[in-house]
């Protein structure tokens, strides 16, 4: 499992270095917070693996969703001229640090 | 619940955030690299690169001149020519030239700026400076330097920003303007009731002229070079 969720990082890696696409820095802004909400939505996935609910249904779109929806928020402030992007940071980044810490107590159960 | 299908999504998402990663870590570095400082640091790089050429091409102009003057003064047949040629160079400003004349140095006001003055009142202008030429012109001056920066048909006197430019070159108060010809002439000229001058100290601009025995103008030190004009042909001339 967890070779697995490494190997692909790296291929996804790897491939993403050897595309030939750059963003403009105008929408590198949106990228990264799209890049912070997937990250959430890979950690809620695993978390969920292990807590043996996992639903490749809810994980997908959850992945899709939040991450188009993060950008969009972000582009959405941006035109507002509210910092917008801020919220899905905090957002996120909580909840990944949640995640995160689950995952380490299963682990730590698990061995 | 722990299905394949589990396992290929988990692998499929991971791959597409590895590619998102790798992009963001590309355009952010790339993005860094371009940032604001860095570009401003470059420019001023660049300026001063410049400077320094422009400088040394300066002194390329000058050491060329000497040559030519050099091999001007080895050829006998041109001999006749020499003392045409000085003229045309002198007024055309391209040799240093040295005589009796008069010194003027014009200053901002020196007071302090209360509350509400208009700074504009209390320094001196290229208008200023333009117009005390004129006036040193009028009253017969031969040849004219401002900081040093000699006077020619092609010079300019314009402000640029906190300064002023004379051929090019960014000069600052207090302004030195020399002028040789008849000191007593140039005084009286200058000094003339509701003249220039006076009206500068009105204002409350320092400006004094001194007549001086010997002043040394120095020579035009960029490049004269004619791209669009030609000279016309005598005989079309003569008609």
């Amino acid at each position: 499992m967890w070779l697995l969720v490494l190997f692909c990082l790296m291929i996804g890696l790897l491939i993403g270095m050897q595309v030939p696409v750059f963003l403009s820095v105008v929408y590198a802004k949106y990228m990264s917070i799209a890049v912070i909400a997937a990250l959430d939505a890979v950690f809620g996935g695993i978390r969920a693996y292990m807590e043996d609910n996992f639903d490749t249904t809810i994980f997908v779109s959850g992945f899709v969703v939040n991450t188009l929806l993060a950008a969009g928020m972000a582009y959405l402030g941006d035109r507002l001229g509210v910092q917008l992007y801020l919220a899905a940071v905090v957002v996120f980044g909580v909840r990944i640090f949640q995640n995160l810490g689950i995952i380490r107590r299963y682990l730590l159960k698990k061995y | 619940m722990r299905s394949k299908g589990a396992q290929i999504s988990i692998a499929i998402v991971c791959m597409v955030l590895g590619i998102m990663l790798a992009i963001q870590f590309k355009t952010t570095e790339s993005y860094q690299a371009n940032l604001v400082p860095a570009r401003v640091e470059d420019l001023t790089q660049q300026v001063q690169s410049v400077s320094e050429e422009r400088d040394a091409l300066v002194e390329e102009v000058l050491s060329l001149r000497e040559k030519l003057k050099n091999v001007r003064e080895t050829d006998q047949a041109m001999a006749d020519l020499q003392a045409d040629l000085q003229d045309a160079n002198m007024s055309a400003g391209l040799i240093a030239v040295e005589g009796p004349g008069v010194i003027i140095t014009v200053n901002d006001n020196p007071r302090e700026l209360q509350p509400g003055d208009n700074p504009n009142f209390s320094l001196v202008h290229d208008s200023d400076l333009l117009m005390l030429v004129n006036e040193l012109k009028t009253s017969g001056a031969e040849a004219i330097s401002i900081n040093g920066e000699r006077i020619t048909a092609k010079s300019e006197i314009r402000c640029a920003g906190t300064l002023i430019l004379v051929n090019w070159n960014r000069i600052g108060p207090p302004f030195v303007i020399k002028a040789i010809g008849n000191p007593d002439m140039l005084e009286s000229g200058m000094l003339i009731k509701n003249g220039y001058m006076e009206s500068l100290k009105v204002l409350g601009i320092q400006a004094t002229i001194e007549k001086a025995e010997k002043i040394t103008i120095p020579a035009y030190s960029g490049s004269v070079k004619f791209t669009f004009a030609q000279p016309v042909k005598y005989e079309e001339k003569a008609e």
